[in-house]
């Protein structure tokens, strides 16, 4: 049945044109037209690229696959949390600032009125001297308050971030088994790298200067209307461009930011296979066709930049003449109102000033805003994965004894496929059965569904004649285990890398049991530090073999009565085998054990061999049953052992 | 697969990858780059000069304004002032929109020039790259030296920019008034050298903040890396109290940056507020004696605030122009390397038989070979001279951020001298015999690329690469569907593709991760049959494969390949039964030779497969 999905729809799968370019259609400049062809062939090239960006976008917030992504709300949510948490630090924050702007209001507000009392003669050179002196003052108050200001905004940011990057962890720690197991960990891997940095930058920068900003630019404009509300009137036109143009600008920006930083992770992916690959690229005449992959990786991503470079063109123009401008209106009305009466050249000057302070903060807030739509999104991304449903259902139910059964289990990763196919297997307590078969039979499936990862979509696995879904993982762990291949070791101490499963009650004492068990003793305790020498990368490196050792002590600590070894082969690596031999006996001492067999040694000595094809189990028995029984398992057993 | 270009493109810039860069010296590397760039630098200088110099006018233009028209009352003259104040702001707000237009062309110029370059080095270094340059140092390179060079060029121009504005203005002041321009002249770049002091501290709080912070990076992800672990096993607690105590560790040093940067601003208010102050006063003694009209006054006032920016300017240009000298050498000691061997040479014979001097062992054309040995490094060591692949050289130790910046230079240059060293062996090496003949001629006489296409090596490592199933079973795009099938269905990888929904259109992720060991062999494996090179040399194809698997390949493969030259090198009885000859190695040594059936006696032939059967299982 297996071979049929592969013979029948290949044809229909298979790509006999060359991909397509992954640049979209209508980018070309037209040569040899017109000047309004030109022109409506640059804007209709702007929009193909707005258009990419919304898809890129789009494609961000609702992924096909890996994690789900939560909805800004959400992140917006989870954020005003941390914040309200928060609220002293925040207040603080705020009037530091005000305390700050209005100080740095008083200078320019003073000057005005000195250069009027100067031209009005109302002022000798003593009086001047004890305005200065005032102004002086006034300016060391300042930076005093900017300096409290700045850094009750740099508290917050931190302390908010850390908070924030503390829970996400958290979540990732509480994903589901079964998820874990099944996703691959690239996309976690992005999300808790380079979204976590994104989420900082909103944190530690950006809140901290939106703070900063609008304080500003509020109390600047209250310091405009009391010096002069004539001279303030030039500003309106500074709020329209800044809120119509702000909006249009940030409406867009998010999208074009995210297509461009995705654009540059292709390119580094691109790259690093190339360089990592470096060898195969040789052996196999791939060399065109890596740079020509670059060449066009590069090209996808100057679209992208193109686009945000266009977006950014316009802020300039808006923010750049949103602070010129209103100084030209200033001199206007300034003249007019000179003439009339209403306002003097101190007042004029007082204003002049006010808006050219204001060029920082106005260039400020926008940026900062986009940075916090991009926080946001990250945000969204991060507790995101707090969003998978855990289809464990814990109860009180203690197992009753350690018979491990599973019976007319079912199961596929794909709703139109099945992978099992109804399957009954028992182990009885301190057996070893071998499960063989060929692959794609469904035989590490198999293994999953009795180590209780997934759920059967029918049947169940029970232990002591409960479900094994039902247990709390803490209470699965110390009934069953599934050893995979991999033997990561983690940055932390000998003794955080070992206790895992019984962190909470496992004594320094049965740490080092387990570890005298799989014969890791020896070079543990030569460590400078012993158990708590800092073990991971960038610290003491291990050996293969001592990686394998210090994985076999883990499930010795656990202590679970049954083991799933999945791959078995490739967790002892062959040039250590012969050393590990001994530590894997001592893990797999009293316990039962199904064992997921490549080796048909592996299953030769095992108790009882499960043949697995096409997922049913088609032989089973002892390996001279099986061998009287002339089926699959005895022709392969007599080609390999002639 | 790659569709031909439709037309031009506004976007990148052209750029030519095969240029030859001037690796003469870093500054020259820098200058070529400049140069490199044809207009785009003169004209962003330009650019960045028409959007800085209107700066400088605008304090000149405003004081002007309200002495020769607000203060007289004289309407006509106020317009005018004003009219010429509008054009001004018009052309710095058109200048900065086109020193920001030309400076992102030049900046993707250098990223994606530089990442072009890096990608054609590598592929033209082959297995030699990783010799001559570590990975992660060529990947800083594409990553971020491509980048700085953006910054360092764009620098170069905002300098050039900042300079005629700042002389503009200068002039400017002076003749207004000679003493309260010396003020300004001489007082600005004190101020800004008065912060230098706090700098110092400033720069090593951010360092702190970023070694922890990547620490904690590196917790992060080393969580994500062995969530299967901690999910399956237990440890949560544990880790999440190591992550916590990282993360409360940045966040105080985090602190103590924002504490150092609030020091950095406050003084810059403090001395900037105190220039204004002085100014004020002087200013004030001048207008009372009436040597200064108040235009003139608030002229001074916008100037003193103006000219902290031509002045950060210069002391960026400083720092990012070393920086760039940084990055241009990493990245010319990485294109300066080249290949060890000739590009010329004999072509290889078709149907050659190839002889090993050192181990002894004859591959015979049209023949399947078996080699078998004690030491899997010996028979790895042999692969790679029957391909002529340089023996694999241990890993160079990175940049060690501990050490103090002497310290780090010197070692970089002792790791410059010994990369040198290297790369002069390899091209003795190269130059010499190789010890591997073709129909009796020397590897080193015969064309490496002809040698390339005929002897392929599918080692234990190869590579999968990003893309679609097809993509990864048939990278050159050059094969029918039924060649493919056919490669598939010999390395028993049916199941792969019905795994996958969209079958051949299916997804491969960067370096086949998702898939299991054994999925990615037998890709690898359908892969380089379907290449169907004169001679293919398989390093272990099956060794993450199950008994089931194995034993059906074993069959397919021997019956795909007949009559052409294949070497495996394998300790499993199933492929060994296949083979028309088998060589069992003892100490890198050809020991014996003949089939499985005449080997069957042979105690070191049986040690081997013995040990395929057992030791490799628990």
């Amino acid at each position: 049945m297996r071979e049929h999905l592969f013979s029948q729809t290949s044809a229909d799968t298979w790509r006999s044109t060359p991909a397509p370019s992954r640049l979209p259609e209508g980018l070309d400049v037209p040569t040899g037209a017109g000047r309004s062809a030109r022109l409506a062939a640059l804007a209709r090239r702007h929009r193909i690229r707005a258009a990419t960006a919304r898809e890129v976008f789009a494609d961000a917030r609702a992924p096909r696959q890996g994690f789900p992504v939560a909805t800004s709300g959400q992140a917006a949510g989870f954020l005003g949390g941390l914040i309200r948490g928060r609220r002293v630090m925040l207040a603080w924050a705020v009037v530091l600032n005000v305390g700050a702007a209005v100080a740095g209001l008083v200078a320019p507000f003073m000057l005005g009125r000195l250069i009027d009392q100067v031209t009005g003669g109302s002022l000798d050179v003593s009086g001047l001297t004890g305005l200065v002196m005032l102004v002086a003052g006034v300016i060391v108050a300042q930076s005093l308050l900017t300096f409290a200001a700045r850094r009750s905004s740099a508290v917050l940011g931190y302390d908010l971030l850390a908070a924030a990057r503390e829970e996400v962890v958290r979540i990732v720690l509480r994903l589901p088994l079964g998820h874990v197991e099944s996703s691959g960990s690239g996309d976690l891997l992005t999300r808790i790298t380079s979204d976590v940095s994104k989420m900082a930058n909103a944190a530690r920068w950006a809140l901290p200067n939106l703070i900063v900003s609008v304080v500003l630019i509020g109390m600047t404009l209250v310091a405009m209307a009391v010096n002069s509300w004539l001279l303030t009137l030039p500003m309106l036109g500074t709020a329209l461009i800044m809120w119509f143009g702000g909006r249009t600008y940030l409406s867009r920006a998010t999208a074009g930011y995210i297509t461009e930083s995705r654009t540059y992770s292709v390119i580094n992916t691109t790259t690093t296979e190339t360089v990592e690959g470096a060898r195969t690229v040789e052996a196999l005449g791939l060399g065109g066709l890596r740079n020509a992959q670059l060449d066009e990786d590069t090209e996808v991503s100057a679209q992208a930049e193109r686009y945000t470079m266009t977006l950014r063109n316009m802020l300039f123009a808006m923010v750049d003449s949103s602070f010129q401008l209103p100084l030209v209106g200033i001199v206007l009305l300034g003249a007019w109102g000179h003439t009339e009466g209403w306002v003097t050249i101190g007042q004029i000057t007082t204003a002049a000033l006010y808006v050219s302070q204001l060029q920082g903060p106005l260039d400020r807030v926008i940026a900062v805003l986009d940075h916090l739509q991009l926080g946001v999104v990250a945000t969204a991304r991060l507790i995101g994965v707090a969003q998978l449903e855990d289809d464990r259902t814990p109860g009180e139910a203690e197992p009753d004894g350690v018979k491990l059964t599973g019976s007319g289990l079912r199961f596929g990763y794909r709703p139109d496929l099945d992978v099992l196919h109804g399957v009954d297997v028992d182990l009885r307590p301190g057996e070893r059965l071998a499960i063989v078969g060929p692959s794609g039979s469904g035989k590490s499936t198999l293994g999953r569904l009795v180590a209780g990862i997934n759920r059967p979509r029918s049947g169940e696995v029970t232990v002591g004649g409960v479900d094994v879904m039902d247990l709390p993982l803490d209470r699965l762990r110390t009934e069953v285990a599934l050893v995979t291949q991999e033997h990561h070791v983690f940055v932390g101490s000998v003794r955080d890398n070992v206790v895992l499963a019984r962190e909470t009650t496992a004594s320094d004492a049965e740490v080092e049991q387990a570890l005298r068990a799989v014969d890791a003793w020896g070079w543990v305790s030569k460590l400078p530090g012993g158990l708590d020498a800092e073990l991971g990368h960038g610290k003491t490196p291990l050996t293969p073999a001592q990686a394998q050792q210090v994985a076999l002590a883990r499930l010795i600590v656990a202590d679970p009565h049954t083991l799933v070894l999945d791959e078995a082969t490739s967790l002892i690596d062959p040039s250590s085998a012969r050393h590990l031999e001994g530590s894997m006996a001592a893990l797999l001492d009293g316990r039962a054990v199904i064992a997921i067999a490549h080796r048909l040694h592996t299953a030769h000595d095992a108790d009882r061999i499960a043949v697995v094809d096409g997922g049913r189990i088609v032989e089973i028995g002892s390996h001279h049953e099986l061998l009287e029984l002339e089926g699959q398992y005895a022709d392969l057993w007599r080609t390999w052992r002639d | 697969m790659h569709a031909p270009r439709r037309g031009r493109y506004d976007f990148p810039p052209a750029i030519d990858p095969d240029s030859r860069p001037d690796l003469r010296s870093p500054s020259r590397f820098l200058f070529w780059l400049i140069r490199s760039y044809g207009w785009v630098v003169p004209a962003m200088t330009l650019a960045a000069s028409s959007w800085m110099v209107p700066a400088a006018l605008t304090p000149w233009l405003l004081g002007r304004a309200i002495d020769a028209g607000v203060s007289r009352g004289d309407a006509t003259a106020t317009l005018g002032w004003i009219a010429l104040l509008l054009l001004v702001i018009a052309v710095g707000v058109i200048g900065g929109i086109l020193y920001h237009t030309f400076a992102v062309r030049e900046w993707l110029l250098g990223i994606y020039g530089t990442q072009r370059r890096v990608s054609r080095q590598a592929t033209r270094l082959g297995h030699v790259l990783n010799r001559r340059v570590p990975t992660g140092e060529v990947l800083s390179v594409s990553a971020s030296d491509s980048d700085q060079f953006g910054a360092t060029v764009e620098a170069f121009g905002h300098v050039v920019a900042a300079a005629v504005s700042f002389t503009i203005a200068s002039v400017l002041m002076l003749t207004t008034s000679p003493t309260l321009g010396l003020v300004v002249l001489i007082s600005t770049p004190l101020l800004l050298g008065a912060s230098t002091p706090v700098l110092r501290p400033l720069t090593r709080a951010q360092e702190a903040e970023r070694t922890e912070n990547s620490s904690l990076t590196s917790l992060a992800s080393d969580i994500a890396t062995g969530l299967r672990i901690l999910r399956g096993i237990g440890g949560e607690r544990t880790f999440a109290r190591n992550y916590e105590r990282q993360s409360q560790k940045v966040r105080d040093l985090g602190i103590r940056l924002g504490t150092w940067q609030a020091v950095v601003e406050a003084i810059s208010i403090l001395l900037s507020g105190l220039l204004l102050v002085a100014l004020v006063y002087l200013g004030s003694t001048h207008m009372l004696d009436g040597t200064l009209t108040v235009g003139e006054l608030v002229s001074f006032f916008g100037y003193a605030v103006f000219l902290t920016t031509p002045m950060q300017v210069f002391f960026e240009f400083a720092q990012k122009w070393v920086q760039g000298l940084v990055a241009a050498q990493k990245t010319m000691s990485l294109l300066a390397a080249d290949v060890p061997w000739r590009t010329s040479g004999r072509p290889v014979p078709a149907g050659a038989s190839l002889r090993d001097q050192q181990s002894g062992v004859i591959v015979r054309p049209h023949r399947m070979l078996g080699i078998v040995s004690a030491d899997p490094d010996a028979s790895a060591a042999l692969a790679d001279r029957l391909g002529r692949y340089l023996p694999e050289s241990d890993a160079e130790q990175s940049d060690d951020p501990e050490l103090s910046g002497r310290a780090r230079r010197s070692a970089r240059r002792e790791r410059l001298a010994a990369r040198a060293a290297r790369a002069a062996v390899d091209a003795e090496l190269a130059a010499k015999p190789w010890g591997v003949t073709a129909d009796g001629v020397d590897y080193a006489q015969l064309d490496i690329a002809d040698l390339r296409r005929r002897v392929v090596v599918s080692h234990t490592g190869a590579d999968l690469f990003a893309g679609t199933l097809q993509t990864a079973v048939d990278p050159w795009g050059t094969h029918s569907r039924e060649q493919a099938e056919r490669a598939m269905v010999v390395a028993s990888a049916e199941d792969i593709y019905d795994a996958m929904p969209e079958g051949w259109q299916g997804r491969i992720d960067e370096k086949g991760r998702g898939l299991s060991g054994g999925q990615r062999q037998r890709i690898v494996l359908a892969r380089a049959l379907l290449l169907d090179p004169d001679t293919l040399i398989l390093v272990e194809p099956t060794s993450a494969v199950d008994a089931h698997t194995e034993a059906r390949i074993a069959g397919r493969l021997a019956a795909h390949r007949r009559g052409r030259t294949t070497v495996v090198i394998t300790a499993s009885p199933l492929l060994l039964r296949q083979c028309d000859d088998i060589s069992v190695l003892v100490d890198g040594r050809e020991a014996a030779r003949g089939d499985h059936e005449q080997l069957r006696g042979n105690p070191d032939y049986h040690r081997v497969i013995a040990r395929g059967m057992e030791e490799s299982d628990a």
